[in-house]
């Protein structure tokens, strides 16, 4: 996995900001690469968030996910989730990476790291980051078990009349 | 036949001041591509016509489509849009399915 050098006809691989990093990739996640990259000398806590391909959908035994997106809008939006959270928390970096493709038992299919002078706000960053991509983020999984295969319950995005990714006021954990 | 053509030619302009038309890119994902079987298309619309004009059409050739209408969301040039957003010419919209990322 490169992310230091983005291939430039591929619309998915392509840096936030200079201290954002967002990834869409085909190949595997490289958990390394984004903790290297949040980690800073200001920072005392780096919070990751590794999800992972389970071998189970509502009882039925999974074999294997293909996931596909709307890859130039949900690059956009996950840009717009790592700037949210910097707005919101005092955190210092975000990198958040999600593959697409065929997944197998226990690959990760999306990984977020967030780095902040204090482990609170970090904590509080992963979380509504990984939170607010499976709310908004225009990705789209097909389950496929041993007798078919379905596509994933999802969740609709909020209406669109509240405007691009208000952060949520103190969502209480659920 | 070369009269034929003219006469009929001759008539339109002469009757109908065609409203403008736009063309706008159009993109399925997940249980929509299965449906219409195709990734992207190119549409000719009124000029104005709102996103929802554009998802009726794909209705009527589609009618399985109407079930899915209510957990839709649309977007226009990779922004979430109301249904009620005009369209100009050259945007991109996208009819999309419950996210299910993560």
């Amino acid at each position: 996995m490169s992310t230091t050098a983005p291939k430039p006809n591929s619309a998915g691989l392509k840096a936030a900001t200079a201290d954002d990093l967002v990834l869409l990739i085909h190949d595997p996640i490289d958990p390394a690469t984004l903790i290297d990259h949040v980690r800073t000398a200001a920072d005392g806590a780096v919070v990751t968030f590794d999800g992972c391909v389970r071998n189970q959908s509502h009882g039925r035994r999974t074999l294997y996910l293909d996931y596909e997106a709307y890859e130039s809008m949900a690059v956009a939006k996950m840009r717009e989730i790592a700037a949210a959270a910097r707005a919101q928390f005092s955190i210092d970096r975000v990198a958040i990476a999600h593959r697409l493709g065929r997944l197998d038992i226990g690959e990760t299919s999306v990984f977020v790291a967030v780095s902040a002078p204090h482990r609170p706000a970090a904590f509080d960053a992963c979380r509504f980051a990984i939170d607010t991509l499976k709310r908004t983020v225009p990705i789209w999984k097909k389950e496929y078990f041993e007798d078919g295969a379905m596509w994933a319950d999802g969740e609709l995005p909020p209406p669109p009349l509240a405007g691009p990714l208000d952060t949520p006021k103190a969502k209480p954990a659920s | 036949m070369a009269l034929l053509t003219n006469h009929r030619e001759g008539y339109n302009s002469f009757v109908a001041p065609v409203s403008p038309t736009i063309r706008v890119k159009v993109l399925f994902f997940g249980r929509l591509k299965e449906i219409i079987g195709r990734a992207e298309d190119s549409v000719d619309l009124a000029e104005g016509a709102p996103i929802e004009a554009l998802f009726a059409r794909y209705g009527a050739s589609h009618p399985e489509l109407a079930g899915f209408r209510s957990s839709l969301v649309a977007s226009r040039n990779q922004e979430f849009a109301a249904w009620s957003t005009p369209l100009v010419s050259g945007d991109e919209v996208a009819f999309l399915p419950p996210v299910s990322g993560g």
